[in-house]
């Protein structure tokens, strides 16, 4: 029985106090809890570093997701967002919202012969989109393949030779996808992203809880999460922005390439193209019979990356190789000289 | 209703009594524990990027706690099987710590998850836009929170009922704890699945995750409640007799054999395939592309499951030194399998084939450190409560006592 | 039988933990741990990059610059007379340099009397703005491909509809003279988050996974699979 008790001290049941020890029980529980509360306050202390402009407000707390959005909820929301880009870059925003066009879905052709590996096309969508350039963030990623296969394993992403391209490899860009049976929407747990009737991906940034399930679902490596606070410099913002694509995101929310909703569905190419050098990039409307895409889906040897793993992506690489790439010729014939 | 406050408000009153090394014990948790909220709210601050992940590895040491806190919670809800299905009484005493490190625990695996999001003041969405049944995820939110009101229904009627001084009635919680037992086995089949169904990620995307998961699961779990069992025998009046132990050390013998079984399978499986789906795997293993940060980790954790194993087959683990130490072994070894042996791999290399190694920042690991803190020190509050009051220690009846009133 | 939960004796030995969460607390707010961001400024990144403008900017004009001033093609060439065909020296124009393949005959393209205009293969003249239908005279299939739009690049609007649609002729991208696209330097790589070293010249020789590039008298070593 002894030893119970002094094993078993922990289960007392208090007898009468005596008035000096209530008091001092007081001033020890009242010791404790100070110091308890203290040490919770200090450990949330780095709260205080906290911008108000990360703190969400009403509004912000109780946005709908878009597709649950009025006109008049979306008006709302433009605006606070044309202000935040106002006050962060002094800049004007023409925040818009356009629609899917009927009768239209789109397709990507690569065109692997010509490719160098510039790289043009990852800065050009960068600028386009309004990334953040600190942390790094590139929707495109353009592989350096070694002739004969097409092992993802053997690509080189960092390749930074004198000059591009080199004969002995191919060069192979892969973006968003944005693929008919998409993984990534499977798998968020929100719906912040879905899958438009025009093909494209998108993701509504209002919405995403940043839980990187889509990102790690993702084949094709397509989609970015925003780790740090994204910094975009003021004068490089492209002030033309919709609410589905390229407007300003903020950290802890995912993104990825939406085919330039912005310029592809008022009809002009997307960034990636106009500034490709050597026409690799070929965009259209496959539902057209006489559109580019169209054309290149019946008459070249298209295929997609991963075709085993089911996502049917409309993004489509092809050879075209006549006569291989061309190394330049040691002495040039002889134009000006002797007949 | 003013009994149940009073049940509660007597619970917190007893959490704070205790000798000196309980003390220490809860001082010491509450230390880790404010310096990870302290680590959190500096991540709350600068965001995600104080973590180590990248786009490349996007999951790191969160998911892999988690992993692994999911597969204890199921383990520590097969305790039941035994006794409410094979009537082995040797564990019936002792369920009931089992169903409260599962309540712990699972508390602990809701922090993991909220610590990873990136926007948890978004929280709210998943009751607004649940993308249920296609994204396994909402079906671990559903499986893991109906676990946790399982368990807290379970154990909490139990301990009012001792408290109230009366005997529980059996419709109240024998059909609840069948519901567990299949319950626990669904969390941790769905947490598996949420990997599994990724085709993107070739060493995830394999049917063997599941069972596998459930198998070291089994084996952590018990091994994991071996050792808490001893420490309260040791510092509670709970009786807990030695064939508990033993028991459980049969569980725990079944589950690490499976487990290494079901490990040779995958090995084989990918190094004899040799194909290109086997990059993660020989990342893991064997270094790739001269990156091999993994290696020394899995290797330790393969040996020390091998020396687990072994140490349970022999009869001298009967003795409880040599159960202690394999299942320290058993447990740690489980840890760096699960977690970074299964959740780092996978993303290491790309699907694009880039290789960037991941190393969790000093406030990811405090943040891991203090989210285990709480949850031990969730689970010494709840022994520390429910010992006394199951023993018929802490009754209604006898708190006018325990007021301050004047006794003989 | 049973003893204080508040005994004496207990609350006493309890007194420090209050002054260990003092000095926690102490410690926290002096921020023990900062946060050290591992983000790298950008490096700033050449007009050139996203310049969209075609590589060869030709005047899609016949005409040619001497010193400051433009002269049409026919200014001298009306007066002086062409060399025989067998004569293959330039004396002007020497700054071309012709490397076009097995095309080394000037009048192949240039039309022999009017030098404002192309020949096609009558004889007859193109005129200089349309320079798809010289080349077309001998690369067929990659003209056809041109056409339909699969080859060259199309900027502006995919949907003619809405804008306009800028189809872009040959010379826009080929110097007519030396065809072969021009290599050019590419734009910086990534240089993501937390990237880590990815210096891959050490591995070089595992990138022939399906071993195209064996010698003999070279067994080749099984290639690493990597």
């Amino acid at each position: 029985m002894a030893d119970l008790h002094a094993r078993t001290e922990s289960d007392q049941t208090p007898a009468a106090a005596a008035p000096e020890l209530t008091r001092r029980n007081f001033l020890s529980q009242g010791a404790a809890a100070l110091a308890g509360v203290t040490a919770v306050a200090a450990a949330v202390s780095p709260l205080r570093h906290l911008s108000a402009e990360h703190v969400p407000n009403l509004d912000e707390f109780l946005q709908k997701h878009y597709k649950e959005m009025t006109a008049e909820d979306k008006q709302r929301v433009f605006a606070r967002i044309s202000q935040e880009v106002q006050q962060r870059h002094q800049v004007q925003a023409r925040l818009s919202d356009p629609p899917p066009l009927d009768g239209v879905e789109y397709v990507y052709g690569l065109n692997l012969s010509r490719c160098i590996g510039c790289r043009k096309c990852v800065h050009a969508c960068v600028e386009e989109n309004n990334q953040s350039r600190s942390p790094e963030i590139q929707y495109i990623r353009v592989l350096e393949m070694e002739k004969g296969s097409i092992d993802l394993e053997t690509a080189d992403h960092h390749y930074d030779p004198a000059s591009v391209p080199n004969p002995d490899k191919y060069y192979m860009p892969v973006q968003c996808h944005q693929c008919a049976n998409p993984p990534c929407v499977k798998v968020c747990p929100v719906e912040a992203t879905w899958q438009e009737p025009d093909g494209i991906v998108v993701i509504d940034y209002d919405w995403c809880i940043g839980c990187r399930y889509c990102e790690a679902a993702c084949p094709y490596w397509a989609r970015r999460f925003n780790f740090a606070d994204p910094q975009i410099p003021s004068d490089k913002l492209n002030p033309n922005m919709a609410y589905l694509s390229n407007r300003p995101r903020e950290r802890g929310v995912m993104e990825k390439c939406t085919f330039c909703l912005q310029r592809t569905r008022v009809g002009r190419m997307p960034a990636c193209l106009e500034v490709c050098p050597t026409g690799s990039r070929k965009f259209g409307n496959v539902l057209d019979p006489n559109s580019e895409v169209a054309y290149i889906l019946q008459h070249k040897r298209v295929f997609v990356l991963k075709e085993d793993v089911g996502t049917i992506p409309r993004f489509f690489y092809y050879f075209d190789e006549r006569g291989g790439r061309y190394r330049e010729p040691v002495a040039s014939p002889d134009v000006g000289g002797e007949a | 209703m003013k009994k149940y406050l009073t049940f509660l408000w007597d619970c917190f009153r007893l959490s704070f009594v205790g000798d000196w090394r309980y003390h220490l014990w809860m001082t010491l948790l509450t230390v880790v524990t404010l310096a990870g909220l302290y680590a959190y709210c500096q991540q709350l601050v600068h965001g995600l990027v104080a973590t180590g992940m990248t786009d490349q590895v996007s999951w790191g040491l969160y998911i892999a706690n988690f992993t692994y806190l999911v597969g204890l919670a199921a383990a520590a809800a097969m305790l039941v099987i035994p006794v409410y299905v094979y009537r082995n009484l040797h564990l019936h005493d002792v369920v009931i710590f089992g169903e409260l490190l599962a309540v712990a625990v699972i508390l602990m695996c809701l922090l993991f998850v909220t610590v990873d999001l990136g926007r948890p003041d978004r929280f709210m969405h998943l009751f607004l836009r649940f993308n249920f049944p296609m994204s396994m995820l909402t079906w671990d939110v559903i499986a893991l929170n109906g676990y946790l009101v399982l368990n807290l229904h379970i154990c909490g009627y139990l301990i009012y009922c001792a408290y109230c001084g009366r005997q529980p009635s059996a419709v109240f919680y024998v059909p609840f704890v069948f519901v567990a037992i299949a319950w626990a086995v669904s969390i941790h089949t769905v947490t598996a699945f949420l990997y599994v169904g990724l085709g993107g990620r070739p060493f995830w995307n394999s049917a063997i995750i599941a069972p596998r998961f459930l198998a070291s699961a089994f084996a952590a779990g018990p091994a994991f409640i071996i050792l808490t069992l001893q420490i309260v025998r040791r510092y509670t009046s709970h009786q807990v007799s030695d064939d508990a132990l033993l028991t459980l050390r049969r569980i725990v013998q079944v589950a690490l054999l499976i487990n290494l079984f079901l490990l040779v399978c995958e090995l084989f499986t990918e190094f004899y395939t040799d194909s290109a789906h086997v990059a993660s795997a020989r990342y893991l293993y064997f270094g790739l592309g001269g990156q091999n940060a993994l290696v020394p980790w899995i290797w330790t954790a393969v040996g020390m499951n091998v020396v687990a194993t072994t140490c349970f087959m022999l009869p001298a683990s009967r003795s409880l030194g040599t159960l202690n130490a394999a299942c320290v072994l058993a447990i740690v070894a489980i840890w760096i399998e699960k977690g970074m042996g299964l959740i780092v791999p996978a993303f290491i290399p790309t699907p694009l084939g880039e290789i960037v190694e991941y190393t969790p920042t000093l406030h990811e690991v405090l943040i891991c450190l203090g989210i285990w803190a709480f949850g031990l020190l969730v689970y010494t509050i709840f022994v520390r409560v429910s010992v006394p009051v199951l023993a018929g220690q802490i009754t209604y009846e006898n708190r006018r006592p325990r007021e301050g009133a004047r006794v003989p | 039988m049973t003893q204080p939960i508040g005994s004496a004796a207990n609350r006493a030995r309890a007194f420090w933990v209050p002054a260990v969460l003092f000095l926690c607390a102490a410690v926290l707010v002096l921020n023990p741990l900062p946060f050290v961001s591992p983000v790298v400024p950008a490096s700033p990144i050449a007009a050139w990059v996203t310049d969209p403008t075609p590589v060869e900017r030709p005047k899609l004009r016949p005409e040619y610059t001497v010193a400051v001033f433009d002269y049409r093609c026919s200014d001298c060439h009306r007066i002086i007379p062409s060399p025989a065909e067998t004569d293959r020296r330039l004396t002007q124009h020497r700054e071309i340099e012709l490397v076009h393949g097995i095309n080394t005959r000037c009048f192949n393209c240039h039309h022999r009397t009017n030098r404002d205009a192309f020949a096609d293969d009558a004889g007859d003249e193109i005129p200089w703005d349309q320079p798809q239908r010289l080349c077309a005279k001998c690369h067929g299939p990659v003209y056809r491909d041109w056409q339909h739009g699969s080859h060259g690049r199309t900027n502006g609007y995919w949907d003619s509809a809405q804008g306009p649609q800028t189809r872009r002729k040959c010379i826009e991208c080929h110097n007519p003279h030396r065809p072969t696209f021009r290599p050019m330097h590419p734009a910086p790589g990534p240089n993501t988050l937390r990237m880590g070293p990815q210096d891959h010249s050490a591995h070089a020789e595992v990138h022939d996974p399906l071993r195209l590039k064996r010698t003999a008298g070279h067994h080749g070593e099984p290639a690493a699979h990597q």
